[in-house]
């Protein structure tokens, strides 16, 4: 080979054609993308569901997730909850754009990140910012579990939603992105409701649990409300590793091993 | 602080509400405030422009400088040939699409950092990613001008695509919406053509020119190719202060000036 030559012939058809191409992005699919870490377990802990609750919900839940350290290797996401609601009231008052709330968004997450951190520091776990991701695979290793703030890093870069200033994009979002690029055995959303259900069952006692649902089902319920951020099964659809996803309720203890060990406790949404 | 439900809130109009329903969503639709109206974004292309070398750039920053007397512009770059390489070799060992997102954002730093010499001069430089977004209105109060490298912070944390695995949000993305995030007053792609084309027009030279078209019907072409980055339909869909933006040829750079003056000199896509 001489040293012009390119790796691959795909390699010459992406210097010279255009990325907006189908049929160049049609081969961008093979060779299929690794898992870089197979054995890692993507765990989202609500901001308003879990969190807002204090003591009493979360101290079980950190001791379950010690009780877990042996089994399993968890990357520990946290949602924002109401300290985000009534910054992104008083932003939009004020007119701020999304990527403004976006910004918000991601500081109170950050800070629910620094409790469960704080939390679980005596067993060795850390919290890592984005720019910390490089060393996860080490404490992951090392310690066998990290806390990350769920918000994705995209600050002024938060794509406006359809309808409204709220960013589209949240913590549902950025912990399910951490599983799919990372390939991870599992994405465990931990909520304060046992699942999906065909209403918000805080509001409305009729609303019927389902179980187990694809994406495609989901979406042709038309349901005004979900438990999980619209854009993840969206993402689903596209992806290459995580394909589903399970919701459970993290205040009844076990619900968390159970869910590590495979078990459906709560609601499975799989794409299609 | 309101504690009905056992999670404790922080009074505001989003308190207890899920961010997903449907009509709590409609409530948040206000007016935005524009936080730098008489901005205007421009991207020079990286493969279109900047891998040209002298004959291509020299001019470009020649006519920079000359808008820079009288504008103050949020220069965005591509990451041009070696951001395709390293896509190949990237796809080539099975790295997923957020990978190849965060390898990307080195080359158009790159690429900044190659404008910033040939326009520091005149006080304008690339700023490090990391304070760009945060420090942007300061800055452009203190110089004529800043560069940043056109990538969304999306990182590991970009979207899987639906076909393939290269990644949707690139540098035409990643200038477009910070200018509707900060309210700039214009967007402008500096390419190597003179805006769209029916088809491919270095490869078909009877493609017809298409000066100015909505995403709806731009849509309905279904192209085979575009000269920017698909996503930009998407994220114009849900615009709410910049509504278009403009296609130009950098090879005749005398354009740039006339873009950013608000002159119609070649492609403008539009929301409907």
């Amino acid at each position: 080979m001489s040293s012009n030559e390119l790796l691959t012939r795909l390699g010459k058809t992406l210097m010279e054609d255009s990325l907006t191409d189908i049929d160049v992005m049609r081969q961008t699919s093979e060779p299929s993308a690794i898992q870089i870490l197979p054995e890692a377990n993507v765990i989202k802990v609500g901001g308003q569901s879990f969190m807002d609750r204090g003591r009493a919900a979360v101290f079980p839940f950190v001791q379950e997730i010690v009780e877990n350290l042996p089994h399993h290797k968890m990357i520990i996401g946290t949602g924002a909850g109401t300290r985000a609601r009534h910054a992104y009231s008083v932003g939009i008052d004020l007119g701020m754009p999304t990527g403004v709330l976006s910004v918000l968004g991601t500081f109170v997450s950050m800070q629910n990140a620094r409790m469960l951190h704080y939390l679980l520091a005596k067993h060795g776990i850390p919290f890592i910012e984005p720019v910390q991701f490089p060393q996860l695979p080490l404490y992951l290793a090392e310690r066998r579990a990290v806390i990350f703030m769920g918000m994705p890093p995209y600050t002024f870069w938060q794509q406006n939603p359809a309808v409204g200033r709220i960013p589209p994009h949240r913590t549902d979002t950025g912990a399910y992105l951490v599983s799919e690029v990372f390939g991870a055995k599992s994405m465990i959303y931990i909520k304060d409701e046992k699942g999906l259900y065909t209403a918000d069952p805080k509001k409305d006692k009729g609303a019927k649990f389902i179980p187990k649902i694809t994406v495609s089902e989901l979406k042709a319920l038309d349901l005004r409300d979900v438990v999980v951020e619209p854009a993840v099964l969206d993402m689903m659809q596209n992806a290459a590793h995580r394909r589903s996803i399970q919701i459970v309720n993290g205040l009844e203890p076990g619900n968390l091993t159970r869910a590590l060990n495979g078990e459906a406790v709560g609601t499975i949404i799989t794409a299609d | 602080m309101i504690h009905t439900d056992n999670r404790h809130h922080v009074f505001s109009k989003l308190m207890r509400e899920s961010l997903i329903d449907k009509d709590v969503m409609a409530s948040t639709e206000t007016p935005v405030v524009r936080m730098l109206p008489h901005v205007h974004v421009v991207k020079i292309g990286g493969r279109s422009l900047i891998d040209g070398g002298r004959d291509a750039l020299y001019p470009v920053a020649e006519v920079l400088n000359r808008i820079l007397q009288k504008e103050r512009l949020v220069l965005g770059v591509g990451g041009g040939t070696r951001s395709r390489h390293v896509f190949s070799i990237g796809l080539d060992l099975g790295l997923p699409t957020g990978v190849l997102a965060q390898l990307a954002m080195a080359d158009a730093l790159g690429n900044a950092h190659i404008l910033g010499a040939l326009l520091a001069p005149y006080g304008v430089v690339a700023i490090p990613p990391e304070i760009f977004g945060h420090l942007l209105p300061l800055f452009i109060q203190s110089a004529p001008g800043v560069i940043f490298n056109g990538v969304p912070p999306y990182s590991i944390w970009e979207h899987p695509p639906a076909v393939g695995r290269i990644p949707p949000h690139r540098t035409d993305a990643g200038c477009f919406i910070l200018g509707e995030c900060f309210g700039c007053k214009s967007v402008t792609l500096v390419k190597d053509v003179d805006g769209l084309y029916d088809s491919d027009p270095k490869k078909n030279p009877s493609a017809s020119f298409i000066d100015e078209i909505s995403v709806t019907d731009l849509k309905k072409k279904n192209l085979a190719s575009l000269p920017f980055d698909e996503v930009l339909l998407d994220i114009l869909k849900t615009t709410r202060l910049v509504k278009s933006f403009q296609i130009i040829n950098g090879l005749k750079p005398d354009l740039i000036e006339a873009a950013v003056k608000g002159e119609h000199v070649g492609t403008i896509i539009h929301a409907d």
